[in-house]
Order: C-alpha cells, then structure tokens, then sequence
C-alpha cells in the first residue's frame, strides 16, 4: 500500500507521455487516401476529423480497417490481413503521486472534441487527461482540494457535463466544467465509511452509489445541484464494491465483498428493493468476494470478475424492472465462467461496444475475451483472444475501452500510471 | 418429641434470616448499580432521540410557515422520522432497541443528507473513526 515512488526520466529518452503514438519500432506509414478510419491515437488527419465518423467493420475478413499501416510493417508481423490480435501499448500517463484506482471515459465529450479521460487514486485527486493536436495526451485538470482521503471512482453524467467522484472520506462529489475550470458544485453525504462506487442512470437523474457501510445510496439528481436520497438499500453482509446501473433498464446492479451480486429495481414509487440475488449456491456464482460488472451495450449480458480468479458470463436479458406477476418470474442466470487466465484477483471486467470484454488483476495483466461463434447448442461461450502479461509492474485495477474508439483501452495501476492501448488485428480466428 | 422441633426449626429460621438480610442489601446496591447504568445508557439514548425530536419539531415549524420549503418527498421522510421516534418505548424497553435507533439514525442522515445540511448528533462515535485506509 505504499505510495509509488517517482519515475526518473532518463535523459536520453522523451517522457514518456510525449512518445509518439505509433511504436517506436514500425517506420512511420503513408498518409492514408481515406480508407482507414481516423485513429483517436494519432495526429487528426483532417481539422475535422469527427472521431465518431463510421469506423468500417473490424471484425469481418472482409474489411482491412488497418492494413495500410501493417502493408509497411517490418519483417516478423503476420499476415497482411489483419494477423493476430495483439494488444499494443500506446500511452503511458504518468502524474498520480499514488496509486491509480478507476478511470472513466466521458461519453459525450462535446462536438469536435478528442476523447476525454478522468482518472482517480490515492493520492486525493481526478487527473483529466486529453489528447493535444500533435497526438501527445496531457493533463488538462487536476481536482483536488475537495476530498480528504482516496479518490476511489469517478463517473461521468451521460450528457458529459458532471463527473461525480466518490471518496474513502465517505462523500461522493460532483464537479461541473465550468469556464475553462472545473468546479465542485455538490457534496452528497450519508455513507458511515468509505465510499467505494458510484454510478450514473441512463438517464442522467439518478445517482448510486456504494459503500463498506454494505449498504447502497439511490440519489435524484435535481436542477440547482440539488440532491435528494430516493432510497437506501440495504442487504449485502458486507463492504460493497460496485454499483452499476443497467445500460437500458431501470435496474442497479451491486457486487459484494459478500460474494453475491445483487440486482435491485423499483416498484414505481421509489420503493427499491432487491429483485434477484446471485450467489454461489444456486446460481452458479463466484465463491468469494467480486469486484466489478459491465454490460454489453444491450445490457442482455453481464460479466463479473471475483477474487475468486474468474470471470463470469451472464444472461441479463430478463426485464427485472416489472413487477413480478403470479410465481415463475424470468430471472438472470449464469452462462459461462471464464477461469485459469489470471492466476490473481481480478479487480476489473469491462465490456466494449465491439464485444471484447477487458479483465485487468492483481497478476499484473489485461487479459481480452470474445464471443466464441460456433454452432454449438450447448449456449455461447467466450474464448482468450489474448493475454498481455506485465501490463503494469503492480496490480491492475482498472480497465475501461474508450466509447469512441473500441479498440483504444485505458488501464489504471497500483503502479500509480494510466496506459493507454490499442488493440490490432484480426479478432476471428 | 416436642423439644427437638426447635433445633430443627432453627436451620430454616437461619436460613430465613440469612435470606432475607441478602435481599435488603441486594436490593440497595441493585438499585444503585441500575441508576448508574440508567443514569448513563438511558441519558444517552434520551439525549440523542431528543436531539431529533428537536430538529423534527423546528422543521415542522418551518413546513407550518411555508409548505413548500421541502419536497414532498423529504416531508414524507420528516413524517417516517416522527413516527419512528414515538415508537420508540422510552418506559418499556423491547428487545429490537438496538434496530430501531440504527433505523432511526439512517432516516435522519437521510434527510440532512438530502436537504444538504451538515447536522449530525455529536456525542454519539461514529464507526468510521478507528478504520484504516481499505480496498
């Protein structure tokens, strides 16, 4: 738990974070005609390069999304169509005093705007990241001053305006971009102890957050920065990790030291309570503490990731938001686990909107599952696409892919650095 | 036969006598230990269910003056507090005291929580104070 020592820079090297986008070891490639979509990585090719203009299809053989860089690659890369997927390290951000805890992406960065990244950790503050014109990622802002301990998660509003960040000091604050600055503009009190997640509805207007308290706070966003609790729910026996609000649905979902993953929802009005319960008995669920959950962006999936070294796939295709009606009531139900990759905790699974789940772990490493496609009926199932072993030199404890980009992914690390990295090649096998 | 039931009358007479000196010093020092444990718990808990009485009563004074000072949804909090606290059996005492002052505690946090206010009962220590810096 000791805070990371400052890097030396050596001299003869660039810092780090000034590196240029492409790896240092391919030779620059041609300016592309058009065919190959803007990279979010590298120097805009046009002053209006829009990063959400149409990427072609990466996953199909068909499209060669990539290949006018690697028909210049060097001798010992694969195949010109595409070759194996590999994840390569773009960026290395460096500036947090102690260890890096979760990142978060803005998901509506404003028109014309680069991608927009907010990291958090031990040392009390937010760090904002952005890319520069010449492709260098800076720190735009530091927030700082308004916590008193360990900035342990931040979260973006949908509209991008808010980033609320949650705290070991037992408040989540929420910061407003302001005039060129950002701003703390409400302090929600109420956890006993320390704050651990927090999460935005699709909405916009509610706000969840968690604690080792066990329990978990409902909050209405109003205009004003007004806040009112809509509910506290209480039943996890122990210190909650994470909440996360269905993508689509008007459902939370909270994972627990307690080793269960709890799925609440409301009747109508504001009377939360807990809807489903997945634990290990019955429900083929993880056998000790879990850490995190993402949803694909349907939000009929869902993985988690455990202490118990595993990573487990679930069917949330069931609308748990209606009440129930008479008895047999669809619920959720696992579908896969995925173990034997990691041989430590993993602290983070996240979903791309390409359906590549990221999982970062105390083993150092950021490991990439798809979808295994085969016609078997026996259900889907995911395969490894990849393991990048020393990821960080310390334990990875977030992974989160950019929304405007997903094959740009960030990392955080116990290292105290931010990386960013972009995943290449052919996903299918 | 007659002059031995005396002796044997005594064992109970001492017995009587032993017991009965016992419960008069029993009932001095019981009652005694129970005004110092009265004294400090029951002082405790009336001096905190009393701070939130007070609150409840000045912002009732308030919602008298001006209806729409708080949102319907914090007055129906305000209205779940009061009910709470008059439950609560200040002379009889249950066994789930310990549950109703928690549920108690949680719905007033819910309210300043939610009119912003930084108001919280001081003599009680919170549980946050002697933890460490966790995961």
């Amino acid at each position: 738990n000791a805070p990371c020592p400052p890097r030396a820079v050596d001299p003869q090297r660039p810092p780090v974070n000034e590196l240029p986008s492409t790896p240092p070891r391919w030779s620059p490639p041609p300016p592309p005609s058009g065919k190959s979509p803007p990279s979010l990585l590298a120097p805009p090719r046009t002053p209006s390069a829009a990063p959400h203009s149409a990427l072609p299809a990466r996953h199909s053989p068909a499209t060669r999304a990539r290949n006018p860089r690697q028909a210049t690659a060097i001798a010992g890369e694969q195949a010109m169509d595409g070759g194996a997927a590999e994840l390569r390290e773009t960026h290395r951000l460096t500036g947090h005093a102690d260890r890096a805890w979760s990142l978060a992406w803005n998901p509506n960065p404003g028109p014309g705007a680069g991608p927009v990244l907010a990291s958090c950790g031990g040392d009390k503050t937010v760090r904002i990241w952005k890319r520069a014109p010449d492709g260098v990622w800076d720190c735009s802002d530091v927030l700082d001053g308004v916590h008193e301990r360990t900035v342990r998660s931040c979260a973006w509003s949908p509209d991008g305006k808010l980033l609320a960040t949650a705290s070991f000091d037992g408040t989540t604050a929420i910061w407003e971009y302001s005039g060129g600055d950002f701003e703390c503009v409400a302090t929600l009190e109420g956890h006993d102890n320390e704050v651990k997640s927090v999460s935005w509805s699709q909405s916009g207007s509610l706000l969840a957050t968690c604690s080792r308290d066990k329990a978990v706070w409902i909050w209405e966003v109003q205009p004003g920065n007004e806040h009112e609790c809509v509910a506290v729910l209480q039943g996890h026996t122990q210190d909650v990790k994470m909440v996360q609000w269905h993508p689509v649905l008007s459902v939370l979902v909270s994972v627990s030291y307690d080793n269960t993953i709890r799925v609440w929802a409301d009747d109508g009005d504001d009377d939360w309570h807990c809807v489903q319960t997945l634990a290990e008995a019955g429900n083929g669920g993880h056998s000790s503490t879990v850490w995190s959950v993402s949803f694909n962006q349907k939000g009929d999936r869902m993985v988690t990731c455990s202490d118990d070294c595993t990573l487990k796939i679930w069917d949330t295709s069931a609308d748990l938001s209606q009440p129930t009606t008479g008895e047999g009531h669809e619920s959720w139900f696992h579908l896969s686990t995925l173990s034997g990759h990691h041989g430590r905790t993993i602290f983070s699974a996240h979903w791309s909107s390409e359906d590549v789940i990221a999982s970062g772990a105390g083993d150092d490493a950021i490991c990439l599952y798809a979808e295994e496609k085969s016609t078997m009926v026996e259900g889907p199932s995911y395969r490894l696409i990849l393991k990048k072993e020393k990821a960080h030199d310390m334990d990875v404890n977030c992974v989160r892919w950019c929304p405007q980009d997903p094959r740009v992914l960030a990392s955080a690390s116990d290292d105290g650095t931010v990386k960013l990295w972009e995943l290449w090649g052919n996903l299918l096998d | 036969m007659d002059f031995l039931e005396p002796m044997i009358a005594l064992d109970e007479t001492h017995y009587q006598d032993g017991y009965k000196d016992g419960y008069d010093d029993g009932m001095v020092s019981g009652k005694e230990e129970g005004r110092q444990v009265g004294l400090k718990l029951g002082f405790q808990v009336g001096e905190e269910l009393g701070f939130y009485q007070g609150c409840l009563d000045v912002w009732m004074s308030i919602i008298r003056l001006d209806q729409g000072a708080f949102s319907a949804r914090v007055r129906k909090y305000m209205e779940q507090l009061a009910a709470l606290l008059s439950n609560y059996p200040l002379s009889d005492p249950e066994n789930n005291l310990q549950d109703m002052m928690k549920e108690i505690r949680l719905k007033f946090r819910v309210i300043t929580g939610s009119l912003g206010a930084k108001l919280g009962y001081e003599g009680r220590p919170t549980s946050s104070e002697q933890d460490l810096e966790d995961i």
